[in-house]
């Protein structure tokens, strides 16, 4: 079983100019034949948490293990890891075909098994017409598609994919990202992607691991990032449009609960809506930062007036911004809708669809009612 | 009366063409934009239209008039680019303020002007700064400024949130379309990306190949392409094709698809024998229904707030339906389920020329 365990693991740059603490003391288990991201925008840590499971990068403090095996102070070869990076790095002399079974050579495979393994992989990524060229001259796309396919034909304990689909065609893309995933998952391969796109980690991942600062904000699976986001900074890093997040006040009386926010709205709900826990938490809380996500504002009736500044249908969703008192929320509707700007709109939001946090240290206090 | 008109315009290198005899002609106030992938000759178009390169054949006319012979200073157009292009010694005031200055504007309408159009773009805080104190957004909205400053008649978009982070290009997305109606100009608007020319287009004019292929409204580009072409360049994932031949026979007109046989609407039995492909959106495939095309559920990729699921046929034919996530269910990989394709997603594309039948 090759799960991966990061422990206490710390990466800090030392220079005369001062230590820079890339990462700092994260603890990571990425289960057998599981599909984790590392998600965050640069300067996150990600991609030195990479480099040192690849072993392109010492570990400052902890220990990366895998299958139960400290993996750390192994040479990067040793450590049974696959790799494919966002700059292709295929082999110029080499055939698409030869690059990709290069990889196979040392393995004890026949060659006849090779051979079909390779053949494959190329069929599932669409590059089977162009495995005798070389690598110059092919698109960005098929050398980035080659890099994978050199990469997964490998058995390795671990697989490691930096950004390996920022290149890919865009007719492309969605056919490739389910053939992958279930392609991983046929094969128990445990692999890592990393990736500053949430589009492609939310699509591949199983689990998310979200970073920020050289700190995991939160490590939970798509849905759960959506739904429960661990801080503010989570809850508007993931989900595109982004989530409305407002601050105000909340005041509890008796059968009601009141969120009073900047612009002067009050939305009221019925106090049985919230948990008693929560109910106990808010009456002893006063500012408060509220997150509501595009789709669960709903446009038509409700608490928030504003006006339209943008109805804008892409094909499969409406995007509708709003001026409420001078601010600009989104509201995002799977139906297609025409409003025309400038016209009057009320919105409302169910309270299951509401996200508190503490607005100073934006830590979560509650999601649709029930605490965090 | 079209405040824009080009009228048969050909542009090439020695033996290059770029594109030939396009035709276009925009309305006072009209927002198009020029869609199409990367060396398609769209911004070359605007260059033309800027009159800082010469077309080989063929006439512009700007307010009725043919610009031949006018110089680009003096056709009442502004333009901004991908690349910000702003002066790296001068202020961000300096810089919004050169196309009034080259028009010999007072120095208090210079002044005027630089503050309303700042205003507008919500810059006037960093006006003293110079561009590389900026942010890329603030470059793209000094730039923008620019353009707007001198209140042009036509204003030239190459690309212009090609180089700033997703968040902001979703935020200027929203506010463009009425930044834009205030300038009250007509826009050209060049963008690789379909979902801004969606959201901002007044009519999208599709360049591929030398031509426009399809000039439209957002929804009948989307709804109506004209051709496979521009099916596949609008929307995500991108609609899915299947080969195959109309039949008709007596009970209906259906086309064979992923080892069984779909009904078609009675309006293509005139294609009866027409090698085709079959196009449908990924939106249009509906999983809920107990019959239908049998397909297995492959892989289940989330997509922003939608859930796209990667199917596949009994004869191995592989597709994608998109859901709401909100959906009631969403089915597990490895579950069979049976697809259904609505209407309005739903086209024949001539297998040669690739054109959409109409039935």
């Amino acid at each position: 079983m090759a799960e991966l365990v990061l422990q206490n693991v710390d990466k800090i740059y030392r220079s005369r100019k001062g230590n820079v603490h890339a990462v700092k003391d994260l603890s990571l288990t990425v289960q057998h034949g599981e599909i984790v991201a590392l998600l965050g925008s640069s300067g996150c840590g990600k991609t030195s948490t990479l480099r040192m499971i690849a072993g392109f990068e010492d570990v400052s403090n902890g220990s990366i293990t895998l299958g139960g095996k400290p993996i750390h102070t192994l040479p990067p070869a040793a450590r049974g890891v696959a790799m494919a990076f966002e700059a292709y790095s295929l082999y110029p002399p080499l055939t698409i075909g030869e690059n990709m079974s290069f990889a196979l050579k040392s393995s004890k495979l026949a060659a006849s098994e090779q051979d079909r393994r390779v053949k494959a992989m190329a069929g599932m990524l669409e590059i089977s017409n162009i495995l005798d060229k070389y690598p110059s001259s092919v698109s960005g796309g098929q050398q980035q598609r080659a890099s994978l396919g050199r990469a997964l034909v490998r058995d390795a304990g671990l697989y490691l994919l930096d950004e390996p689909m920022g290149q890919l065609e865009p007719q492309l893309r969605a056919v490739l990202r389910g053939r992958i995933k279930h392609y991983i998952r046929e094969n128990k391969c445990t692999t890592i992607l990393v990736t500053h796109d949430q589009t492609e980690a939310n699509a591949l991942a199983d689990r998310i691991a979200v970073m920020e600062g050289g700190m995991l904000q939160q490590f939970a699976t798509p849905a759960e990032l959506k739904v429960r986001p661990a801080n503010l900074f989570t809850g508007t890093f993931i989900g595109e449009p982004p989530m409305n997040v407002f601050t105000g006040e909340v005041t509890s009386s008796g059968d009601t609960l009141s969120f009073t926010v900047d612009g002067g709205t009050t939305l009221t709900y019925p106090a049985g809506e919230a948990s008693p826990a929560l109910r106990e938490k808010l009456s002893r809380t006063r500012s408060i930062a509220l997150g509501i996500r595009p789709y669960a504002l709903h446009l038509g009736d409700g608490p928030v007036k504003g006006k339209i500044m943008a109805c804008q249908w892409l094909g499969d969703q409406t995007h509708v911004a709003v001026d409420v008192a001078g601010r600009t929320v989104v509201s995002v509707s799977h139906e297609r809708i025409t409003l025309a700007p400038g016209s009057d709109i009320a919105l409302n939001v169910a309270s299951r669809d509401l996200h508190l946090f503490d607005p100073d240290s934006g830590m979560a206090i509650a999601h649709g009612g029930q605490l965090a | 009366m079209s405040q824009l008109s080009i009228s048969a315009l050909s542009k090439a290198y020695g033996a290059f063409k770029v594109f030939d005899g396009l035709n276009l002609s925009a309305a006072a106030g009209e927002i198009v934009v020029i869609f199409g992938g990367s060396g398609t000759g769209k911004t070359i178009l605007l260059r033309l239209i800027a009159g800082v390169e010469e077309p080989s054949s063929g006439t512009i006319t700007i307010g009725g008039h043919d610009v031949a012979d006018i110089a680009p200073e003096h056709r009442g157009v502004g333009m901004a680019f991908q690349n910000f292009a702003l002066f790296p010694h001068m202020t961000a005031a300096e810089n919004i303020a050169t196309p009034l200055r080259a028009a010999g504007a007072s120095e208090d309408k210079v002044m005027a002007g630089v503050a309303k159009v700042a205003k507008l773009l919500k810059i006037d805080h960093v006006l003293t700064h110079s561009p590389r104190e900026l942010s890329n957004g603030q470059k793209q909205r000094t730039a923008l400024a620019r353009a707007l400053a001198a209140s042009p008649n036509i204003l030239l978009l190459d690309d212009p949130l090609r180089n700033v982070d997703a968040k902001l290009r979703f935020e200027m997305r929203l506010e463009l379309p009425r930044l834009l109606r205030q300038s009250g100009a007509t826009v050209l608007y060049v963008t690789q990306d379909y979902k801004e020319a969606m959201a901002l287009a007044d009519r999208i004019a599709v360049l591929a190949g030398g031509t426009f292929v399809q000039m439209a409204t957002p929804e009948d580009i989307y709804m109506k392409p004209a051709t496979l072409g521009v099916a596949s360049l609008f929307g995500d994932p991108s609609i899915n094709t299947a080969e195959t031949t109309v039949e008709a026979g007596p009970s209906g007109v259906h086309v064979a698809l992923g080892g069984t046989t779909v009904e078609l609407a009675d309006r293509y039995r005139a294609f009866a024998g027409r090698s085709v492909t079959f196009g449908v959106r990924p939106e249009a495939v509906d999983i809920s229904a107990a019959t239908g095309l049998d397909a297995e559920v492959v892989a289940v990729t989330p997509l922003n707030e939608r859930t796209v699921l990667l199917l596949k046929a009994k004869n191995g034919w592989e597709f994608l339906s998109s859901l709401p996530s909100s959906a009631a269910s969403i089915p597990e990989p490895g579950t069979r389920v049976h697809a259904r394709f609505a209407e309005a997603g739903t086209h024949l594309f001539d297998r040669q020329t690739g054109e959409r039948l109409h039935g």
